[in-house]
C-alpha cells in the first residue's frame, strides 16, 4: 500500500533569526510603513525591507526547497480592537496571475492574532489561528482567506506584508 | 571571477554569488577575500564574516585543473562550512557514512563502490547503489 500526496497547504512560521548586530530594525520599517500610508503609496525599498524579505528567501529555499520571488510589499497599521477585513490575495479569477504565498511579518506588534481559514477536503471552512509578535513571521498559501485581530490596548500594531510565487 | 557562499551563523550554506574581479582586489590590484567580504556586505547586505570564498575547480579536496584546491569543495546550498577544518560539507547522504576531512567527502564505511564493473555492465547501465539498510554496495540497472 501507498500514499502520494498531491497538494499540500503548509504554514511557514518562525522568528526571523538574523546575525547578531544585524536584527531587523523595526523602527525603521515602522517609519516606512507609517510614511507609505500616510502618502498612501507603496513601501519605499529600503537595507531593513530587503533584509527580511532576502532571510526569508534564502532560509525558505534552504530548508524546503522552495524559490520565492516577491511580488508585492506593503504595510498595514492596525488600531486597538481593530479587525482586518476578510483579506484574500488572489483573484479566483486570475488565478494565473496571483502570487503562491502571502508572508505576514510582525514589526510591532501586541495581541496580534491571524485567522487563516482552509478547507480540509469535505471538512470546509476550518480555521487556524496563529499569533503574530515581533520579529515573527507566518506564511502560508495565498488561497487561504485570513483575518488579522488586533487586541492590544493603547498602541498601534505595524505588520509588514509580502506576496510571493515560487519557480 | 570569483565566487562567494553566503553562510549563516549556524554555518549552513544559504547561497553563492558571483563577484567580479575588481570587486575583490585592493588598490595594488591584489585579490583579497576580505575585499570581497567587505563588498558583499554593502551591496547584498549581509555581515562580511558570513561570505567565505570558495572555488569553482575545488571538488573532493583537489583542483580539476591540477592547482591548489580551496576549502575542501565548491559550496552549494545546503553544504555546512567547517570552520574548523576549513572546508565545505556536502550533506550527509546516509546515516553511516563518514567524513574524511581530508578530502572533504564522505565515504561508506567499507569504502567507496568496488570499481569491478565488465564493459558489458557500464554499456546496460549497471551501477552500484549504496545499501544502508545491509551495509553493502548492491549492483542495480
Amino acid at each position: 500500500m501507498q500514499k502520494k500526496v498531491l497538494t499540500e497547504q503548509a504554514l511557514y512560521h518562525g522568528d526571523v533569526s538574523m546575525p547578531k548586530d544585524w536584527e531587523i530594525d523595526e523602527i525603521d520599517l515602522a517609519h516606512h510603513i507609517l510614511h507609505s500610508t500616510f502618502k498612501d503609496t507603496a513601501v519605499l525599498p529600503s537595507r531593513t525591507l530587503d533584509k527580511l524579505n532576502v532571510y526569508i528567501k534564502d532560509f525558505i529555499n534552504l530548508k524546503y526547497d522552495i524559490r520565492l520571488i516577491e511580488q508585492k510589499l506593503w504595510g498595514n497599521i492596525y488600531k486597538p480592537q481593530q479587525k482586518s477585513n476578510p483579506l484574500l490575495h488572489v483573484d479566483p479569477v486570475d488565478l494565473k496571475n496571483g502570487p503562491d504565498f502571502i508572508l505576514l511579518y510582525g514589526v510591532q506588534v501586541e495581541d496580534c492574532n491571524v485567522r487563516i481559514h482552509y478547507d480540509d477536503n469535505r471538512r470546509k471552512g476550518r480555521s487556524w489561528d496563529m499569533p503574530l509578535t515581533n520579529n515573527k513571521f507566518i506564511m502560508f498559501p495565498s488561497t487561504n482567506m485570513y483575518y488579522i485581530t488586533n487586541d492590544q490596548k493603547d498602541s498601534l500594531n505595524f505588520i509588514q506584508s509580502i506576496t510571493y510565487e515560487y519557480v | 571571477m570569483a565566487n562567494f557562499a553566503k553562510i549563516s551563523e549556524t554555518n549552513e550554506v544559504l547561497n553563492v554569488v558571483h563577484v567580479d574581479d575588481k570587486d575583490t582586489t585592493n588598490g595594488k590590484g591584489v585579490e583579497e577575500e576580505a575585499v570581497g567580504q567587505q563588498f558583499l556586505e554593502k551591496s547584498l547586505n549581509w555581515p562580511a564574516h558570513l561570505w567565505i570564498k570558495t572555488s569553482l575547480n575545488t571538488r573532493a579536496g583537489a583542483h580539476r585543473q591540477g592547482g591548489t584546491p580551496l576549502r575542501g569543495n565548491y559550496a552549494g546550498i545546503g553544504f555546512t562550512w567547517d570552520s574548523v577544518n576549513e572546508i565545505f560539507i556536502a550533506p550527509k547522504p546516509y546515516p553511516s557514512w563518514v567524513l574524511n576531512t581530508t578530502d572533504a567527502r564522505w565515504h561508506s564505511p567499507i569504502g567507496d563502490a568496488p570499481k569491478d564493473l565488465t564493459a558489458e555492465e557500464i554499456a546496460d547501465g549497471t551501477i552500484y547503489n549504496w545499501n544502508e539498510d545491509a551495509g553493502t554496495w548492491d549492483k542495480t540497472t
